[in-house]
């Protein structure tokens, strides 16, 4: 027996990669997929691995892709919507083939937890020709992520891996195997007739595309990832993609229905294994699919059933849910529903009574943190925008992007009127500043810029569109947990590179009017923020401060003591400014006995000393401690 | 070896240390050889919002998040175990760190936090004990706030829910920090292991 660990899921799928001897893996940062090229970049340089955080999912994509091409096994790891970014490459990927096995993981997330959307990335799999490989367990994202390059090598095609938030963000003992430690040196081989997709070269492989995945159709039957256990006289079966066949295990289980139904656990759910689907609807009248998100196994399973004749009633969404994601409770019901048996837990009274319990708790939503500089940011660029806005009678409109910031949105500051994706906030601005004539002013952080943000601003300014671009430089890749990215100047492996300053680029591409301020000092903000505003066609404002999350991870460090502030009660005059207006969090009011709001304090333990505060309360009631 | 099944809901707020608390557990669970499984929510969820952890432990688990009305619960927070009770089995023990943490969204006028003793009643009608916790306090005998967690770590020890020993927690303590903060820690955790925990 192999060594037992205690490992996240995101940290075992990197450890399966290391254990198919992986040289090539490439990212973009997004939750929940970061960890897995953080846990890579920690063992790279010892293990020989290039790794690299990619200017976003498309490079990493094609890095990998070259990588294949080039002889070795490579992988590109993003979140869903990452995939659409390199949907481009994706697709002529699967004309292409593998030379080194590739692997694209595709991070979904049901339930939205951390994302704009929960789309299902099968479909685009499906779209590209790949197979798609969906652990159900902790223990099998390892596994089945060294399996995937051993397959797409053996194949000569890409595979999608598809992991969700409740594999990537698991945790659980995991046996771990031996590392492959081979290294091949890569090569590059001209071949234009397989590599270069000009429409000769397109009509030539496509078909040769469809001979291979035909090969993996008739494969998929016999990999150990699909398992059939046929029960003795069943009339019921349940067909299970990836992660629900955990659940389902779990609810056969509870409902002491174990040997009652038969059951298809299905790993590789694009192209699904067809003889062993079919051999299920031969043996049962009745079958419930349970999986995640959209119908996908559903309609590949009615199609044949259909295509074979077989008579067989097939349930999935009626019993299951669309939106979000499952859980025990939730499978348990379907398939009680499924089987005509009673749930053992009366489910609806539980919700009830956690439904009924809502009013007395407050709503904790995400917020910015103590110290934040987009606080900062956002309240100056407020005060100048409402200020122009009034003088031509209209609202200033913010075009938000994706990062921390973008929790701008809630009150006080509420900064995010759009948030789209990726790149979003100066698209948007592109096209309204040609329809109205409120002041726009896109916010876009300092990696989301390099990601998508340099196109939209180059367009900005070929079609002369007026606005005022924001970037809210933290100088790191906050919300995924602190990544570098090509304005830090240190690659994935933490040592120095190239930095590319934000102020160059925008100057390159033509804007006249740039400025970096400090957003700690809020007058100087609020005045470049207004020549800005004035200014003739579009303009660009850096407001440049670490992240204070990592600011204060270093002072600590450097052994550096935070001076906090803290308010004179004699001054303060209970005006509200610094809650109404500011609303950090480290300012607070004492609760009185009858629950009544008492007198306003700095809580010192998580007060950063950033000192905007200061700058806000109109009574000067808040003070440098000694 | 058959081990129970035990579905522990470990709930709390961005920043309070519920991941800290899984993960020594989950060390201490593999120590013991015992199987083990979980989930948390990285990213959005970690600023200064409500964040869970959850921790299986038992022969057959193998979902990352545990059913409804099957679990214990561990709160870093009196409004956070109410967030969570559907996951606690009817008569199951909620152990509970009695400090509330009030949201700026309060003081905004936004939202409301109820009445303590309410939310308390509330967790009663379902749960069979409810173990109150001054982690804060404890924390700062050991020597900082800062390890409330490990505080109620103890006193989830102390309560018999979950069958890890003392000693095997202590160990993974002593591996997970360096310097003076191991010291602290175990004095925090003696501290939860032995505080008088007031039962109601």
């Amino acid at each position: 027996m192999g060594q037992k660990t205690f490992l996240l899921g995101n940290e075992a799928i990197a450890r399966g990669a290391v254990e198919a001897g992986v040289q090539v893996a490439a990212a973009y940062p997004g939750t929940p997929s970061s960890e897995i090229l953080t846990a890579l970049s920690k063992v790279a340089n010892d293990l020989g691995i290039y790794v690299e955080w990619s200017a976003n999912e498309k490079v990493a994509f094609e890095v990998a892709l070259a990588g294949s091409i080039s002889g070795l096994r490579s992988m590109a790891s993003m979140k869903h919507v990452g995939v659409n970014v390199a949907h481009d490459a994706v697709i002529t990927a699967g004309y292409l083939g593998a030379k080194g096995g590739l692997v694209l993981l595709s991070a979904d997330d049901p339930n939205a937890w951390s994302s704009q959307n929960e789309q299902d990335n099968r479909w685009i799999a499906r779209q590209a020709y790949l197979p798609v490989l969906e652990p159900s367990d902790i223990q099998e994202s390892k596994d089945m992520m060294r399996d995937a390059f051993e397959l797409s090598e053996r194949f000569k095609h890409p595979f999608m891996y598809r992991s969700v938030t409740r594999i990537g963000h698991a945790r659980g003992d995991i046996e771990l195997g031996s590392v492959n430690k081979e290294r091949r040196k890569g090569n590059f081989t001209k071949d234009p007739s397989n590599l270069s997709y000009v429409p000769t070269v397109a009509r030539k492989n496509r078909p040769l595309m469809i001979k291979r995945f035909e090969e993996i159709k008739n494969a998929v039957n016999n990999l150990p990832f699909n398992k059939l256990s046929l029960s003795d006289k069943a009339e019921r079966g349940i067909i299970c993609s990836g992660i629900s066949y955990a659940y389902s295990s779990e609810a056969l289980k509870w409902l002491n229905l174990e040997d009652k139904l038969s059951i298809l656990k299905i790993g590789t759910t694009y192209p699904i294994p067809e003889k062993l689907v079919e051999k299920l609807l031969n043996s049962v009248q009745e079958v419930l699919i349970v999986e995640e998100l959209e119908p996908f196994v559903e309609l590949h399973v009615k199609a044949l059933a259909a295509e074979k004749n077989i008579s067989v009633k097939i349930h999935g969404k009626d019993y299951v849910p669309l939106i979000g994601e499952l859980t025990t409770g939730l499978v348990t019901q379907a398939i009680a529903k499924f089987a005509g048996v009673k749930t053992p837990l009366d489910f609806e009274k539980i919700n009830t009574f956690s439904n009924n319990s809502v009013n007395l708790l407050p709503t904790r939503p995400p917020i910015l943190c103590a110290g934040c500089p987009h606080r900062a940011s956002f309240f100056a660029i407020k005060k100048a925008a409402e200020k122009v806005a009034r003088e031509n009678g209209t609202v200033p409109v913010y075009p938000g992007d994706i990062g921390c910031y973008s929790l701008g949105i809630s009150a006080p500051l509420e900064t995010i009127d759009t948030l789209i994706c990726m790149g979003g906030s100066i698209g948007i601005a592109n096209g309204l500043s040609h329809i109205i004539k409120s002041p726009i002013i896109p916010c876009i952080g300092d990696s989301t810029f390099f990601h998508s943000g340099m196109p939209a601003l180059v367009n900005a300014v070929y079609n002369n569109a007026k606005m005022t671009i924001v970037v809210l430089d933290n100088k790191t890749t906050a919300m995924t947990g602190f990544q570098n990215h090509p304005g830090t100047g240190r690659i994935a492996t933490g040592e120095p590179t190239n930095q590319i300053k934000i102020e160059e680029v925008v100057k390159g591409c033509g804007i006249k009017f740039i400025e970096v301020v400090d957003p700690y000092n809020s007058k100087k903000t609020i005045d470049i923020m207004t020549q800005a505003l004035h200014f003739e066609g579009p303009s660009v404002v850096i407001l440049r401060q670490q992240c204070s999350l990592e600011a204060v991870r270093s002072s600590k460090k450097r052994g550096d003591k935070i001076t906090p502030y803290y308010i004179d009660l004699e001054k303060c005059s209970k005006c509200d400014a610094c809650i109404k207006v500011f609303a950090c969090p480290a300012i607070l009011r004492k609760i009185n006995e009858d629950n009544s709001f008492g007198d306003y304090y700095i809580d010192s333990a998580s007060c950063t000393g950033c000192g905007v505060c200061v700058q806000i309360c109109p009574y000067r009631a808040i003070m440098e401690s000694e | 070896m058959e081990v129970k099944e035990v579905n522990l809901v470990l709930a709390g707020i961005g920043g309070q240390g519920t991941i800290l608390i899984s993960d020594i557990l989950g060390n201490a669970a593999i120590a013991e050889g015992l199987r083990v499984r979980g989930a948390e929510v990285l990213g959005m969820a970690q600023r200064g919002g409500s964040v869970m952890s959850l921790l299986r432990l038992g022969s057959d688990v193998l979902a990352p998040l545990p059913p409804e009305g099957k679990g214990i619960i561990l709160a870093m927070e009196p409004s956070e175990a109410l967030r969570n009770i559907k996951y606690l089995a009817e008569g199951g023990t909620a152990i509970i760190n009695s400090k509330k943490v009030i949201p700026p969204a309060v003081f905004l006028g936004q939202t409301k936090y109820g009445d303590l003793k309410e939310i308390i009643n509330r967790i009663k009608q379902v749960a069979g004990k409810v173990i109150l916790v001054n982690a804060l306090d404890l924390a700062e005998k050991a020597g900082t706030s800062l390890a409330s967690n490990i505080v109620m770590l103890g006193a989830l020890i102390a309560s018999g829910e979950i069958p890890l020993k003392p000693d095997t927690i202590r160990q993974v303590i002593d591996r997970r920090f360096s310097g003076k903060l191991i010291e602290i820690n175990l004095r925090a955790f003696e501290l939860g292991l032995n505080s008088e925990h007031k039962k109601c």
